[in-house]
């Protein structure tokens, strides 16, 4: 609301998930093939191996022409990227750690120079000097990723910053050092994934096997450790933030998936690949690269997901309204949009007064300062295809605004805003693909849930919905009649005569297996 | 509806240092930054017009592949020292700069596109120039072209960043980022007054090149001088003409403060003109005296000083700019000093210790080498 809203329709939010993944698939590349580099030169020097050598001299090349190039790019691209689309965030991450980022800025200089003198360096330089360009290089790109794992850790777990706004305590904050650790053995394992690339293209298949066996002593290990390392992580993550990982968050819960398989797939393949070192081909390498990448986007996506619905948790939301009030906030939190309207408070929108006729108009202004740094109309997260599938007419959209936050385990943002704004918002929603007020609802028990209920309630022993419900059908069915009277904060929809009966029915046919579920925890647990 | 209204509430975290601090190390990473830009984009135009006289310059395609040699370590250079103003920019500037990104939003984004290409481009020529020149020549010329463009995205950015009356207009017409600054007078003089002053420094960097070669093969060495400082000379000469084209541009109250209305402006211009003069002649004596000394260290001082001279009046005029709607005085300052020292220690160390890379390497004379003997080209 402080900001202009850019419009991307296939949604800014991929924009930031494109460039950030593919920045962190290179740059942790770069750290970690920094030692490589080194070490393999050290180890080719010791064995007189010239053929190792001049492979690495290429390899050095392919090297540069990845993280100097795309990598250094990439980066720049973060800010550019993360300015046009959340500034409010970028301008916070900006004032809070501006001599982190200054002290990241002097090691990046160095690191990018070194990188450079040690390309050049290959036929010009003495062996020692040359490695000590190397561990230079090595040294300082490992020491831009400690320092700027601390700032991307803040985001997540901000730890006692919150309160005393002290530098150091929000940098070394509870997933500081897991998150350090995680990310150097990606860095590790990366050294040796993109090194299986240059050394599929090489002729000499014993050469090319040497390689393959001295890349898989990178990648094997590091992957191996990394389940224990990310349940460290994990276990320094508050557990209702996880909880957006383990089933509560759609999105979260579907990458952490997605990153356990992938992980395996990249373990498995890197054993095969050793299988027959000397005549693994390009196709394989990529094959290996791809789903690494696949792997650590899922870590990211999950990283991001489970912050939701915060930029830096507990101080501001997604959508740029800083959760709690402070001096200097502008007015830009939700308690205060709530009170003075959307209207009244945002600065780049071009209709002050709401009326009859301008309902959908102004919603879609709405749309845009409050809820388009997440969705779209139709495409990423597009939130015609969320009503259409649910089946929400505009009475009901508006009555479940009022409790966005309640959402997914909270991955949302409460709505700010005034009631009538509300209703404008609704009315623009539902403008998108307007569901008749008499249309037919549905009337089997599990679709009314997952229409009315899902958003808000999980299918578990402990949900107050399974928990609290009277069992007897007809008590049930009959509470149901008031959802406000039932408890306040739920929304004010109305099911049917048909409707409620149906969903006691579907509830109580559940209760039995999640109870059974919940009186064997190991089983749970197990599937982690 | 008020501009005032529009622009965006200052970040409500208080600056971790004095305003001055930032200030000094914007402009001072500003400028170092512009001066590998200079090298990068005004060698490559030179290494692309050496190219095409090759007719008439003897060592044409040596010097081709002499400066393409060195563009893959220019251009990084220039984006890695450019991250420091963009950070500071953003300190001081945030809620004008992002606002103005926004608004030109996928120029600004294509600016990473075509810097990748650029600098993929930038490498192929180095690595091909030695063997197939012309299509190393063709590649070189679209790098250039891209670098020209994203400097023309960076002036309607920087344009629009400092004139916040123009922002609702283009932002209520369509706020689908493709709005740039066009209608702003001083948009092409401000433009070619940078890219100008590439190719002079571009010049330079010949000249350099020269002074590198002078001791092993004069021939060369004298024709790449020759060719340069007239680059340089001709390049100042037109930048005379196209400062004083944007300095008339300016908006009236504006151009006043290089009238007198500022006497620190005033003096920088001053100093800057008369730098400017006295660089063209000195130049055009060393040519004919083929006085090296004169070429390669006095005119390079002076031009230094010229630019560090520029850039403060670039800073002065975009606070004038400003001035309606940014006040230093409205930040609140609250020095970080449990990492304020840590990170000028490590600047100081970090300094130092890229000064002995250099001079390890051999940059500043003589290498611990393998078996190959030194080249400065390097």
């Amino acid at each position: 609301m402080n900001y202009p809203v850019w419009d991307v329709a296939f949604g800014a939010g991929l924009l930031i998930a494109v460039v950030s993944i593919l920045h962190v698939f290179v740059s942790h590349f770069a750290v970690g093939g920094g030692l490589f580099l080194v070490l393999t030169e050290r180890k080719a020097r010791r064995n007189n191996d010239t053929a190792l050598l001049n492979w690495l001299k290429s390899h050095t090349r392919f090297f540069v022409l990845v993280t100097v190039v795309f990598g250094v790019v990439s980066g720049v691209g973060i800010w550019f990227t993360i300015g046009l689309i959340n500034p409010m965030a970028t301008a916070s991450l900006i004032h809070i750690y501006v001599w982190g980022w200054a002290i990241e800025w002097i090691f990046f200089f160095l690191e990018i120079t070194a990188a450079l003198l040690y390309l050049y360096g290959w036929d010009k330089l003495e062996p020692r000097l040359h490695m000590w360009y190397g561990w230079i290089y090595f040294i300082a790109a490992y020491i831009s990723l400690v320092v700027i794992n601390g700032i991307i850790t803040f985001m997540l777990t901000p730890g006692s910053w919150i309160r005393n706004h002290q530098f150091w305590r929000g940098f070394f904050n509870p997933t500081y050092f897991p998150s350090v650790v995680l990310r150097t053995a990606i860095a590790l394992a990366l050294a040796g994934i993109y090194a299986l690339i240059t050394a599929s293209v090489q002729k000499d298949s014993a050469l090319k096997a040497r390689i393959v066996r001295w890349s898989a002593l990178w990648i094997v290990p590091s992957l191996a450790v990394m389940p224990l390392i990310g349940w460290w992580y994990i276990r320094r993550v508050p557990a209702d933030i996880w909880a957006n990982a383990r089933g509560a968050m759609p999105t979260g819960s579907l990458f952490a998936t997605l990153a356990v398989v992938f992980l395996a797939v990249t373990f498995a393949l890197a054993l095969l690949a050793l299988l027959r070192p000397g005549r693994i081909h390009l196709a394989f390498s990529l094959l290996v690269a791809v789903v690494a990448l696949g792997t650590m986007g899922s870590f990211e996506f999950v990283r991001e997901a489970i912050r939701k619905p915060y930029v830096i948790q507990g101080y501001l939301y997604s959508n740029s309204l800083y959760a709690k009030q402070m001096p200097g906030d502008g007015g830009f939190t939700t308690d205060e949009v709530s009170n003075a309207g959307v209207l009244k408070s945002a600065k780049w929108i071009h209709i002050r007064d709401l009326t009859p006729q301008n309902q959908v108009i102004v919603g879609h202004e709405i749309f845009r300062v409050e809820c388009q740094s997440c969705h779209t109309q139709n495409a990423y997260r597009g939130i015609k295809e969320l009503i259409v599938s649910r089946q929400w007419n505009q009475n009901k959209i508006q009555a479940m605004l009022g409790g966005l936050e309640f959402m997914h385990n909270g991955v949302m943002p409460p709505f700010s805003g005034t009631d009538p704004e509300r209703a404008a918002l609704a009315a623009y929603l539902s403008s998108l693909q307007p569901i008749p007020a008499n249309a037919v609802a549905a009337t089997d028990g599990k679709t009314v849930f997952a229409q009315n209920c899902s958003m808000c309630h999980q299918v578990t022993a402990a949900d107050p919905l399974f928990k609290n419900l009277p069992q007897d059908p007809n008590a049930a069915a009959d509470a149901l009649r008031d959802l406000t009277a039932l408890f306040p904060l739920m929304p004010d929809i109305k099911l049917s005569d048909q409707q409620r009966p149906a969903l006691v029915q579907w509830i109580n046919s559940q209760r039995s297996g999640i109870l059974r579920s919940a009186n064997e925890p190991a089983a749970t647990q197990g599937e982690n | 509806m008020m501009q005032q209204n529009l622009i965006p509430t200052l970040d409500p975290n208080p600056l971790p240092a004095p305003y001055w601090v930032f200030k000094l190390l914007l402009i001072v990473t500003f400028f170092l930054h512009i001066l590998a830009m200079n090298f990068m984009l005004g060698g490559g135009v030179l290494a692309l017009a050496s190219k095409w006289r090759s007719s008439k310059l003897t060592h044409g395609n040596r010097l081709f592949h002499d400066i393409a040699k060195k563009l893959p370590s220019l251009l990084p250079a220039t984006i890695t020292i450019g991250i420091a103003p963009l950070l500071f920019v953003q300190v001081l500037y945030g809620q004008f700069f992002y606002t103005s990104s926004i608004l030109l939003a996928w120029p600004w984004f294509l600016v990473l596109v075509f810097l990748t290409i650029a600098y993929y481009g930038f490498y192929y020529a180095s690595f091909q120039s030695g063997k197939n020149t012309a299509r190393a020549g063709n590649v070189m010329l679209i790098s250039v072209i891209l670098i020209f463009v994203i400097g023309f995205i960076y002036t309607n950015n920087l344009t629009l960043s400092q004139t916040p009356s123009r922002w609702s207009q283009k932002y209520f017409a369509s706020p689908s980022g493709w709005s740039l600054n066009l209608s702003e007078p001083t948009l092409i003089p401000r433009y070619l007054h940078f890219m100008v002053a590439a190719v002079a420094m571009g010049g330079l960097l010949l000249v350099f090149i020269a002074l590198a070669n002078w001791k092993r093969d004069r021939d060369y060495a004298r024709q790449v001088l020759q060719f340069g400082g007239k680059a340089f000379m001709y390049a100042m000469m037109t930048q005379l003409v196209i400062g004083v084209w944007f300095l008339v541009s300016l908006p009236r109250n504006l151009l006043m403060l290089f009238m007198g209305d500022n006497r620190l402006a005033t003096s920088l211009l001053l100093v800057g003109i008369a730098g400017g003069l006295a660089v063209i002649f000195l130049m055009s004596d060393a040519l004919h005296k083929e006085n090296l000394r004169m070429a390669a260290f006095i005119v390079p001082g002076i031009t230094v000083v010229v630019m560090l001279c520029m850039s403060v009046m670039r800073d002065i005029l975009r606070d004038a700019y400003l001035n309606p709607y940014f006040n230093p005085g409205q930040f609140v300052v609250k020095t970080q000093w449990a990492v304020f020292p840590l990170f000028l220690a490590l600047f100081i160390g970090g300094v130092i210790l890229w000064l002995i890379m250099l001079k390890r390497y051999g940059l500043f004379g003589r290498a611990r080498t393998a078996d190959t003997p030194p080249s400065p080209n390097h």
